[in-house]
C-alpha cells in the first residue's frame, strides 16, 4: 500500500493525472485506446479465421499480423503502466482492475499460444483442433478484457 | 457568411429524400433495362445516402435546440418530425446495409442474388415513404402554408417505443445501459479496426501472399462492427444529444466517419484492388487510398476518444 502511494505520488504520475495539457492523461488515454484496436483487433481476425472464417486466405501470409499485435501490446504495456501509476491507490486495490489483468494476460497467452503453436510449428505439425480451442478462448479473453477495462470508467 | 448547424441541416435535408427517389428510380430502370452495370450503381447510391443520412439525423437534433421557443415555429411539430426523422433514419440504414450486402455477395458470386435485390427493393419503397413522411412534417415547423389547414399542424405521432424520448430515458434510467453500450463500442471498434487494418495492410503491401479477394471474405465482419457502433453510438446520442452537437471532437468525428464509410464501400465494390492476386503489388493510387482508409479511421478513434477532453461529453 505504501509502495502504491509511493507511486501515485512520483513527480510522473502527478502530471499524467493532473497535467493541465492535453499530452498527459487524454493522449496516453487515446494511445492505450489505438494499441487496444492494434493488439485485439488483429487477434480477433486471427481467431475468425482460425474458426473456419474466410478458408480462402493462407494462414501463412497472416504471420505479418503478430508485428502489428506486438507493437500494440508494448504500447498499451507502458500506456497501461502509466496510467495505473497515475491513479495506483485505486487501482491497485480494485477487484475489477484486477479481473482486467487476469483477461489481459489470458489474452496475451492465447496470442503467444497461437504464434508459437499454429504459425511457428513445422509444416503439418498442428492439430486443427488446438488453434480452434485457442481462437474461442482468445475471443472470450479479450472480450472480458476489453468490457471489463471500459466498465473501469464507470464502477469503480 | 458563418453556416450554422440549423442551416446545415436545410441544406443536407434534402439527401434522402431526393437520394432515395433518385436510386429507387435508378434502381427501377436498371431492373427494367436489365442492366448490371446501373444495379451496382443504385446500390452503390443508396449506402451513401444511407451515409450521408446520419449527418443529417444529427444536425436535425442540433438544429431543434436551436429553433425551439423561436417566434412562428410550430413546436409540435418538430417534435412529430424527430420522431418520423428516425423511424425514417432506421429503415435508411437497414436499406443501405443490404445494400451494401448485396454489392458484397456480387463480388464473390460474380452476379447479384435476386434475392438480395427484391429484399432492397422492397426496404427502400419503405425508406422512401418513411423519408417522404419525416420531411413533409419538417416542412411544418416552419411554414404553416404548406397546410390546408394551418391550425392542424401534425401532432402526436404514433406513440413506441421507437422515439428519442423513450430511447433516452431507457440509457439513463438504467445505470448499466450506458456502460453497457460503451462496452459493447469498443468491442465493435476493435472488430471494425482489426478488418480494416489486415485488409488495407495486404493493399500497402504486407502479406502480398494473400489474394484481395480472400480478404475481402472478412468484410461483414468489419460491417458487423461499424453497425454495432452505430447503433450504441446512436444511443449515447439520443440520451445526451447536446454533449454532442456542441462538441468539436463530434463534428471531426462524423466527418472521419463518413470518409471510413466511403473508403469501406470502395473496398467492398473497387474492381482494381479485388483484381489484387496472390503476390501482386497495389498501385500507388491504391495504396494511398489504403492508408487514407486507415487514417480515416485513426481519425475516428482519435475525435472519439477525445469527446471529453477536446469537448464536452462524458
Amino acid at each position: 500500500m505504501a509502495m502504491l502511494a509511493w507511486l501515485e505520488s512520483s513527480g510522473l504520475s502527478t502530471w499524467v493525472r493532473e497535467g493541465e495539457t492535453i499530452w498527459a492523461f487524454p493522449t496516453i488515454l487515446t494511445l492505450h485506446t489505438f494499441g487496444m484496436g492494434l493488439l485485439v483487433g488483429c487477434s480477433v481476425v486471427i481467431s475468425l479465421r482460425l474458426l473456419g472464417i474466410g478458408r480462402g486466405m493462407a494462414l501463412a501470409p497472416l504471420r505479418s499480423l503478430f508485428r502489428v499485435m506486438w507493437g500494440g501490446f508494448w504500447l498499451n504495456l507502458i500506456t497501461g503502466s502509466l496510467l495505473f501509476a497515475a491513479d495506483a491507490t485505486r487501482r491497485g486495490t480494485d477487484p475489477l482492475f484486477m479481473t482486467k489483468l487476469v483477461f489481459v494476460a489470458i489474452g496475451v497467452s492465447t496470442v503467444l499460444l497461437i504464434q508459437r503453436s499454429v504459425f511457428e510449428a513445422p509444416e503439418g505439425a498442428t492439430a486443427p483442433s488446438s488453434g480452434r480451442g485457442l481462437a474461442i478462448l482468445s475471443l472470450t479473453a479479450w472480450t472480458a478484457a476489453v468490457t471489463a477495462g471500459r466498465l473501469l470508467a464507470y464502477v469503480s | 457568411m458563418d453556416l450554422t448547424i440549423p442551416h446545415l441541416h436545410l441544406l443536407l435535408n434534402h439527401v434522402p429524400t431526393v437520394g432515395m427517389v433518385a436510386s429507387v428510380g435508378l434502381l427501377l430502370l436498371a431492373l427494367v433495362r436489365r442492366n448490371d452495370h446501373l444495379l451496382h450503381a443504385s446500390l452503390e447510391l443508396l449506402f451513401v445516402v444511407a451515409l450521408a443520412t446520419l449527418p443529417v439525423y444529427l444536425t436535425g437534433v442540433a438544429a431543434e435546440g436551436a429553433i425551439e421557443g423561436m417566434e412562428g415555429v410550430a413546436a409540435p411539430a418538430i417534435e412529430a418530425h424527430e420522431t418520423a426523422a428516425l423511424l425514417g433514419f432506421v429503415w435508411m440504414q437497414i436499406t443501405g446495409f443490404f445494400a451494401w450486402l448485396a454489392l458484397w455477395q456480387s463480388r464473390r458470386l460474380a452476379r447479384l442474388p435476386r434475392v438480395s435485390v427484391g429484399a432492397v427493393l422492397g426496404l427502400s419503397a419503405i425508406t422512401m415513404a418513411l423519408m417522404g413522411r419525416a420531411a413533409t412534417i419538417g416542412g411544418e415547423i416552419r411554414h404553416p402554408e404548406i397546410l390546408a389547414n394551418p391550425e392542424a399542424v401534425t401532432v402526436g405521432a404514433p406513440a413506441g417505443w421507437l422515439q428519442s424520448g423513450v430511447i433516452a430515458d431507457f440509457v439513463t434510467q438504467y445505470p448499466w445501459v450506458w456502460p453497457a453500450a460503451e462496452a459493447l463500442h469498443f468491442l465493435g471498434l476493435c472488430l471494425v479496426l482489426g478488418v480494416l487494418l489486415a485488409v488495407n495492410l495486404r493493399i500497402l503491401g504486407a502479406m502480398k501472399a494473400l489474394s484481395f479477394a480472400s480478404l475481402h471474405r472478412l468484410l461483414p465482419w468489419g460491417m458487423l462492427g461499424f453497425a454495432l457502433n452505430l447503433i450504441t453510438g446512436m444511443l449515447f446520442f439520443i440520451a445526451a444529444a447536446t454533449q454532442y452537437t456542441e462538441n468539436i471532437a463530434f463534428l471531426w468525428k462524423v466527418i472521419f466517419l463518413g470518409l471510413a464509410g466511403a473508403h469501406f464501400l470502395y473496398l467492398t465494390v473497387f474492381s482494381r484492388t479485388w483484381a489484387l492476386n496472390v503476390g501482386t503489388e497495389a498501385a500507388p493510387l491504391d495504396k494511398l487510398v489504403a492508408a487514407g482508409g486507415i487514417g480515416a479511421w485513426v481519425g475516428v478513434i482519435y475525435w472519439g476518444r477525445m469527446l471529453p477532453f477536446i469537448g464536452n461529453a462524458f
